[in-house]
């Protein structure tokens, strides 16, 4: 590997972390959103138990989805690095 | 440790590493769907869905009839990419970074179609901001954002080892490739985290395909309509939705394989086995068809054999048969021997099969709008230029995508082809040894 | 809480559609034009079919005016993506123009086709409207409520004259409109109501019943119905 710390890699790591940063915003804003749609549902006492059981589900799938991510980004990043 | 491969790999990194006019022909063809498309939604923007054929009832017509179509084809990629990984199907190496593209690319196309058919799009922040979980509308909603997001993964993982290739080898873009790259230097560690996130991708994104199709199929089937109102919707749907994504697969590997020289990794006994599966396929779709129909046949009610006679012999017979004949009939006839002209029958039948699912979706979404319960006066649905246009700029949209990806991402997994070379060899041979029976201690 | 709900007397109805013209009227219904009629695209919140006879096939024609029916469980209510319509405390099944996006899948679930969509601008704000009601842009599904804005009306004059609101000032336009006073309206939660006493009839009956939408438009066959 390259001198880690001339100007390009610094450059390639700090937009790495950006890119990481947008992934957990999106899987974020998605949950975030599930979560508006039960409280709205629940407030206006509109069949709440169709918000929940659906996000019983989907919630947990973003969640597997961006530790997927996580772990591929610090697995490969941190060996990269180490050599 | 920069990765300086192979000469043989270098067919594949030709489309990236240069562009012939080929490209610029292509693009400008499909510049022309795709503005006519541009003109026919801003027509309707600016005027309102009166352009289109819709009325009173026939409220749904092309657009949703595109939108399940489209969203049935995104079943190809990761699907097939997924199984046949999960089922160490050495011979889907060439194939899953195409099944994986097409999936990514016409998801964003399947889901635009609905907001193409929305009366007032300007107010599409209302589904997020306000949105009711009891409507199948908002299951496809999230469910489309997980398979985005989950075939958006799949795809960008296994690309990894290749974007390094391309990162090392190409010398232009290297800033873009260092970045997704994430410092991949194919150590042993690094494959193991690589190969383990794949497989769990692979075991997710079954699941979360499966239930987008099913709620797309959900949408008609929690209605109380005629024909509609059916339990075997779920099924019916993912099984024709992985019909016609396999059919479109095949479609884009023989383009593809024709405009970048790719004879030598595209072989015909890789569309001897894609085309097998395609007839197993055009089997179970018929199978679920027949079922469907004889049981609203037998049954006799009233108002669903109106629409169920108004698809065999009234106003929609030449839609119902022809889709038959697409479905069913060509692809047994190509299908069925595949010992010669492979390429040539596998094409016929795919090509024909994607004519005939579009017709499968509009023989499902039209017939029972057109029938309405209460004594109405039967509506017939003429699509416009309008639809025509969007239906035309939605395929070259697709194609578009498709094109460009291409030209900056290998579209056959080179890292997965020499790990064939290398690993996949001794390992099936290691397999094949665990099945044959165990060399008995003391016998000679 | 009342029920607002409706009985149409199938024997006294002459298929005049008074009832039709006097809606489109209060509601500021827009005239589509003649190309858009055409084209199928007619709105009609208030809708008269006709039907045959079965017995007497091309003899006897049987009217059967349609209004929304304002369903206990409605279809579609149930598949509205964002709450552009829903079953208010009092039974009247409301669409809210402002939030409605247009998705049509409320039309496409209603048993009656009692929901209609407006395919272009076919009307702006001007003089000679009801001024009581709001005019829908395009894009928007629209259909009967029962003129809740008579209700609305009724209920401040009863709070600014500073007595109770009486049912009977609540009178949609079609019912108001009827010739033959074939339209009963009323609070159906009232037994002693008219519309109660109707609904209980022997003659009474629902437009598909069997699909479950418990609709509180109710029908009084011809004749004497019953035993």
């Amino acid at each position: 590997m390259e001198r880690p710390d001339s100007d390009f890699n610094r450059l390639v790591r700090t937009l790495q972390w950006v890119w990481l940063g947008a992934a957990i915003l999106l899987v974020g804003g998605i949950i975030s959103w599930i979560i508006h749609l039960i409280r709205t549902a629940w407030e206006l006492g509109d069949v709440p138990s169709a918000s929940i059981g659906v996000s019983l589900v989907a919630i947990p799938i973003f969640l597997v989805l961006v530790s997927v991510v996580l772990y591929v980004f610090w697995g490969l990043r941190s060996d990269g690095r180490e050599r | 440790m920069a990765d300086l491969g192979d000469a043989r790999e270098d067919t594949l990194l030709a489309p990236i590493a240069q562009t012939g006019r080929g490209f610029y022909w292509a693009v400008a063809l499909l510049s022309v769907p795709i503005l006519w498309g541009v003109i026919a939604y801003s027509v309707q923007f600016y005027e309102g869905l009166g352009v289109t054929g819709l009325h009173q009832p026939v409220s749904w017509g092309f657009y949703v009839t595109n939108f399940v179509f489209f969203i049935g084809i995104s079943h190809a990629g990761t699907l097939i990419s997924a199984i046949l990984r999960l089922s160490k199907a050495e011979w889907r190496r060439p194939i899953t970074r195409m099944a994986e593209v097409i999936t990514c690319m016409v998801l964003f196309i399947g889901a635009g179609q609905i907001l193409v058919d929305l009366g007032r799009p300007d107010r599409l922040l209302n589904v997020i901001l306000h949105g009711r979980y009891q409507s199948p509308l908002l299951w496809d909603a999230t469910s489309i954002s997980a398979y985005m997001t989950a075939s958006l993964t799949y795809l960008y993982l296994p690309m990894i080892p290749d974007i390094a290739i391309l990162r090392d080898r190409l010398g232009k873009r290297k800033l873009f490739y260092s970045v997704l790259a994430l410092g991949w230097t194919g150590t042993e560690r690094q494959q193991r985290v690589l190969n383990r996130a794949i497989a769990i991708m692979a075991v997710l994104v079954i699941p979360i395909a499966v239930s987008v199709h099913s709620v797309v199929s959900f949408v008609f089937s929690m209605t109380l309509q005629p024909m509609w109102h059916s339990t075997i919707f779920g099924p019916y749907f993912v099984v024709g939705a992985i019909f016609s994504g396999i059919a479109a697969l095949i479609v884009s590997m023989i383009i593809f394989r024709k405009a970048y020289g790719l004879q030598h990794y595209l072989k015909p006994i890789h569309f001897r086995y894609l085309g097998q599966l395609l007839l197993v396929m055009a089997l179970l779709w018929f199978y679920f068809t027949f079922a469907e129909y004889l049981t609203g046949y037998y049954g006799g009610e009233p108002e669903e054999m109106r629409v169920f006679w108004a698809k065999f012999t009234g106003p929609f017979w030449p839609f119902f048969w022809v889709m038959v004949l697409c479905n069913f009939v060509i692809p047994l006839i190509c299908l069925v021997r595949l010992g010669r002209r492979t390429i040539g029958k596998v094409l016929t039948a795919s090509l024909s099969i994607i004519v005939g699912m579009w017709l499968e979706r509009f023989i499902i979404v039209v017939p029972t709008l057109s029938f309405p319960r209460l004594p109405f006066a039967e509506g017939i649905y003429w699509p416009t230029w309008v639809e025509w246009g969007e239906t035309a700029g939605s395929f070259g949209l697709f194609a578009l995508f498709y094109l460009l990806f291409t030209k900056f991402f290998p579209i056959i997994s080179i890292w997965e082809i020499r790990e064939g070379r290398e690993v996949g060899l001794k390992e099936v041979e290691e397999r094949l040894i665990t099945y044959l029976p165990d060399e008995v201690e003391g016998k000679t | 809480m009342a029920l607002w709900g409706m009985v149409i007397d199938l024997d006294r109805c002459t298929g005049c559609q008074a009832c039709v013209v006097a809606c489109k009227a209060e509601n500021n219904v827009p005239a589509v034009g003649e190309k858009e009629a055409k084209r199928e695209r007619v709105i009609s919140w208030m809708q008269v079919l006709t039907e045959t006879d079965e017995e007497h096939h091309g003899e006897k024609m049987r009217f059967i005016p349609r209004p929304c029916l304002q369903c206990d469980d409605p279809p579609c209510t149930k598949v509205c993506p964002v709450y552009a319509t829903y079953r208010n405390p009092e039974g009247i099944v409301a669409q809210i123009y402002a939030r409605c996006i247009g998705c049509r899948f409320c039309m496409a679930a209603c048993p009656y086709n009692a929901k209609y969509f407006n395919w272009h601008t076919y009307q702006k704000e001007g003089p000679g409207q009801n001024p009581d009601v709001s005019v829908r842009p395009k894009g928007v599904v629209e259909k009967c409520t029962f003129c809740h804005h008579r209700l609305q009306k009724a209920r401040e004059r009863a709070l600014a004259e500073k007595r109770d609101f009486d049912p009977r000032e609540y009178v949609p336009a079609c019912a108001e409109a009827c010739l033959a006073q074939a339209i009963v309206f009323g609070d159906l939660s009232d037994p002693s109501s008219e519309v109660a006493k109707l609904a209980r009839s022997p003659r009474a009956f629902k437009l598909q019943e069997e699909l479950g939408t418990k609709p509180k438009v109710i029908y009084l066959t011809e004749g004497e119905g019953g035993g």
